[in-house]
């Protein structure tokens, strides 16, 4: 007799699920994995040897975890300094702070980095102005700017995650340690800091794999600073397929280090975690005077620093430009024209395959969750672990893994839409599930049932019961998968060919070119298609899209 | 309304075997209590009754109809829920329709019903409210007559009282019990409160390690339980290792020697010769002043005396060791003083021979 188990739709489903990550993920990655120990061309050595022989890798290996180290390091310094400011202390334009995940949500990197190089770049608008009134700056390109901007783009995550944690905190341990005995400072620094400690960890390793990962700040802004990601990209582009051991080495290079880092985090979150039984969370006290002066400052250089891109981007899209110049404050609808009434294709294909990537995403999100949450079986460890293997390789990764395995054979899709398509459901799939799971836990197995046992079969119980018990997180769930999807670069701009540009690798040829009026022109629309639907979500459906985190 | 009758069920969840070979027959119309400790597999059986657990071996019939491989939702049972599984974004009138809708009857019909069942679960009126606006008991009320208005086969309830408090509980109980009776349904109740299930039932199961340890009206299970397990779980009892010397003067009487006394009490069963188990609830113990010659009784001081209100509770110790728990109930005239020399009397009818 088969088992009831394997008789169930929910079996089938899961069978299905497991079989599409088999084939877009763990297929894509075998190939990559197992391309970068075959021979180099030209060369009678493994890629994995060149690698070691030659500088120009070793030194794009250095430069990566240097980078990675320092971002990682002002990161945190930003995001646990402002967390803890604004879980304790109470001072002017506060709630401003509150916004701050909105804008790495709404910001998309290669906008970041585009304005940033707007302001600051060569021909930056501060740049030139500093530059008439005598004081030169140093080039933006290269170190400076790869820290300024992923610090500024990555110290959300640490605030959110120290965040979270300090107001989980219970102060009524605080107080214990001042009742026996140790000052108000030493019982924060005793006790706080060890329970918040795995959090912070956690966050800032995580930023650590986004930096080795990032694509768009690292080859906008890299200059002559080699990195793993931008080398890996560059080997895949140069002369597609001439490469491709190189690519596949360099790819696995990246996956290693996240995968070191991610077992790190594990180990860390595994280990050191406290349960906060019952807690008091802090009353936050009401800062006066110069110190509320003070924090209001640095927390509003913060906010404006972080909020600057939109204000650069939108400021551009209006600005008269002839090539390359920007004339700041002449206006001019030129470039908007150009990009919404001559070229709106980029932003048609965004569209529609952001659309198509989001339903197909949701739907397996919500079948995956459900397997996984509510309807173990012998597959769901592996599908519960698979799922989440994509927030572990980059896009640039994913991209060349989806180019090697489907450029022939039965399922040829390079130079399609639906290769775009596929990068984007895998990419952000782990987002979806997340979200998806994370109500699931709060639904008893118990309603389910007691809709079974009212004479509603299974799978209709699920429909009719659990699927509008869901609806809440899976419109989070479906807005915060396109507004990431809407903006993805690293992976498409692998998988796509001509004349199947998306809006992000439409401003990243145009900054490659230089044209940043037009950029700007692409990056407003892209904002608002981002901003739209968060906007309807929240105003109109009353959704929650912060709390699932 | 059907007779419930269980043959040779087992149940295993990953290799390990959580209900071995179990035989139950639940007569029609009866309450029907499985009571027991935790992990005693009272819950895995009600689930398997209701379909949601499906057995490795044995067969369940309701009636006559064969309900070993029917799925749940074609099992015509009324389920109810210990966290009230209502649904959270229907109202009350939704949720008690929910299963008449899913029979595709009138909504005329089912307006009528739902109409009724409020009224019989005391929740008319409420229709409009969502159960988050309800308290715990009103949950609980609605989700009886969620579960009642389908006219179910028979009604199985999940420790439905214990996210109550104690004073709702007792409502809630009376309430479940007078519907039960008006309905006149086979119902089966889990539940680990020995109180709830001797207040309710028509007859209770005490389960122990996936086995039925002892099935019987309340009566006879607190009165002669047939095992230290169940004389230990109902009530409290003073279980005392002892030799019996044979049987006693009447039937269904042994003789035991214990601390040099020989004492008569009750046996439900053959009177062998060897060690055995004096089961003896506090409240059937008396104590008197220490005298060689009360019969039946078993010298002892008094260690401990705790005042109680409607009882004094007090520890006795034996000269071999042991300690007693006897209850004295009312006004004792004469309060016994720790330290105190006493006898310690055992009624023949309520000290009883049990099996480990």
């Amino acid at each position: 007799m088969i088992p009831r188990q394997m008789r169930s739709v929910w079996f089938v489903l899961a069978c299905a699920v497991l079989a599409l990550l088999v084939v877009f993920l763990v297929w894509p990655l075998f190939n990559l994995l197992s391309a970068s120990v075959a021979t180099v061309k030209g060369t009678n050595q493994s890629g994995w040897a060149t690698f070691l022989a030659e500088a120009k890798y070793r030194d794009a290996l250095f430069n990566t975890l240097l980078l990675g180290a320092i971002v990682t390091a002002a990161s945190t310094v930003i995001g646990v300094s402002l967390a803890y400011l604004t879980a304790r202390f109470d001072f002017p334009f506060k709630a401003l702070i509150a916004m701050l995940p909105l804008t790495t949500l709404i910001v998309p990197e290669v906008i970041a980095a585009q304005t940033w190089l707007m302001m600051l770049g060569n021909n930056g608008l501060i740049t030139t102005l500093l530059g008439s009134a005598g004081i030169p700056l140093p080039s933006f390109y290269g170190w400076p700017g790869l820290v300024i901007v992923m610090t500024f783009i990555y110290y959300t995550y640490v605030y959110i995650g120290t965040l979270a944690a300090i107001r989980g905190f219970d102060v009524q341990l605080e107080e214990a340690a001042q009742s026996l005995g140790t000052s108000p400072a030493t019982s924060r620094l005793k006790v706080m800091v060890p329970v918040v400690m795995p959090a912070i960890l956690a966050t800032s390793l995580l930023v650590f794999t986004l930096v080795v990962g990032n694509f768009a700040v690292a080859t906008i802004l890299g200059h002559k600073v080699q990195l793993l990601s931008v080398l890996t990209y560059l080997s895949f582009v140069s002369e597609v397929g001439a490469d491709p051991v190189m690519q596949s080495t360099l790819a696995s290079a990246s996956i290693g280090i996240v995968a070191v880092v991610l077992f790190l985090q594990r180990w860390i979150v595994a280990r050191k975690r406290y349960e906060i039984v019952q807690g008091r969370g802090a009353r936050a006290t009401t800062l006066k005077g110069l110190p509320a002066i003070a924090l209001a400052a640095a927390a509003l250089v913060v906010v404006v620093v972080s909020v600057l891109p939109l204000v650069t981007v939108v400021a551009g899209a209006f600005t008269h430009t002839r090539g390359p110049v920007m004339y700041w404050g002449q206006f001019s609808l030129a470039s908007i024209e150009r990009v919404f009434v001559n070229a709106p294709d980029p932003i048609i294909n965004t569209l529609l395959y952001a659309s198509t990537a989001t339903m197909i995403g949701i739907v397996l999100s919500v079948i995956a969750s459900y397997v996984v949450v509510k309807k173990r079986n012998v597959l769901t460890p592996a599908i519960d672990y698979l799922i989440m293997l994509p927030m572990a390789i980059s896009g640039t990764v994913l991209g060349i893994g989806l180019v090697m395995t489907f450029n022939t054979g039965w399922l040829a899709m390079t130079s399609t839409a639906a290769i775009i398509v596929v990068a984007y459901v895998v990419r952000r799939l782990p987002f979806g599930v997340r979200n998806a799971s994370s109500t699931l836990y709060n639904i008893p197995n118990s309603i389910e049932e007691a809709s079974i046992s009212l004479g509603v079969p299974p799978l209709a119980s699920f429909f009719k019961v659990i699927l509008p018990l869901m609806a809440p997180a899976i419109g989070a769930a479906a807005v915060l998968t396109w507004t990431t999807t809407v903006s993805e670069l690293s992976a498409s701009v692998v998988v796509y060919s001509a004349g199947r540009e998306t809006t992000p690798i439409q401003i990243f040829r145009l900054i490659d070119t230089g044209l940043n009026g037009r950029a700007s022109a692409y990056g407003l629309a892209l904002v608002v298609m981002i901003l739209v639907p968060i906007f309807i979500a929240v105003k109109f459906f009353k959704l929650e899209l912060f709390t699932a985190k | 309304m059907a007779r419930i009758s269980i043959e040779g069920l087992s149940v295993s969840f990953g290799g390990a075997r959580v209900i071995d070979g179990l035989q139950l027959e639940i007569p029609r119309g009866a309450f029907f209590t499985l009571l027991g400790p935790s992990g005693c597999g009272k819950t895995t059986l009600l689930r398997a009754i209701a379909g949601f657990i499906e057995p490795d071996a044995g067969s369940l019939r309701f009636d006559d109809q064969d309900m070993t491989r029917v799925p749940a939702h074609r099992r015509g049972i009324g389920m109810v829920f210990q966290d009230y599984a209502l649904f959270p974004d229907k109202t009350v009138f939704d949720n008690v329709a929910y299963g008449l809708r899913a029979r595709k009857l009138e909504p005329a019909v089912i307006k009528a019903k739902v109409g009724t069942y409020l009224e019989r679960v005391g929740m008319s009126g409420f229709d409009a409210r969502f159960p988050a606006a309800l308290s715990g008991g009103q949950r609980q009320r609605v989700a009886l007559a969620r579960a009642l208005v389908i006219e179910p086969q028979v009604l199985l309830m999940d420790e439905p009282l214990s996210n109550l408090d104690a004073k709702l509980r007792v409502q809630i109980r009376e309430s479940i019990s007078d519907l039960q009776r008006e309905v006149g349904i086979t119902t089966v109740f889990v539940t680990h409160d020995q109180e709830e299930a001797l207040a309710l039932s028509d007859r209770i199961a005490l389960m122990n390690e996936g086995r039925i340890e002892q099935i019987g009206a309340p009566e006879s299970i607190y009165t002669a339980p047939a095992t230290a397990f169940v004389a230990d779980f109902i009530g409290a009892a003073n279980l005392i290792e002892a030799d019996v010397l044979g049987p006693g003067p009447l039937p269904r009487q042994a003789v035991l020697r214990l601390d040099g006394r020989e004492l008569v009490v009750f046996a439900d069963g053959p009177v062998t010769a060897g060690k055995a188990l004096l089961a003896a609830r506090p409240e059937d113990l008396r104590l008197a002043a220490p005298d060689a010659a009360t019969p039946n009784a078993l010298p002892g001081t008094i260690e401990r005396r705790r005042y109680l209100g409607f009882k004094v509770s007090y520890r006795v110790r034996l000269p071999g060791g042991r300690v007693l728990a006897v209850d004295l109930h009312g006004q004792a005239k004469e309060p016994y003083a720790e330290g105190q020399s006493v006898s310690v009397v055992f009624d023949p009818r309520a000290s009883i021979l049990v099996t480990r």
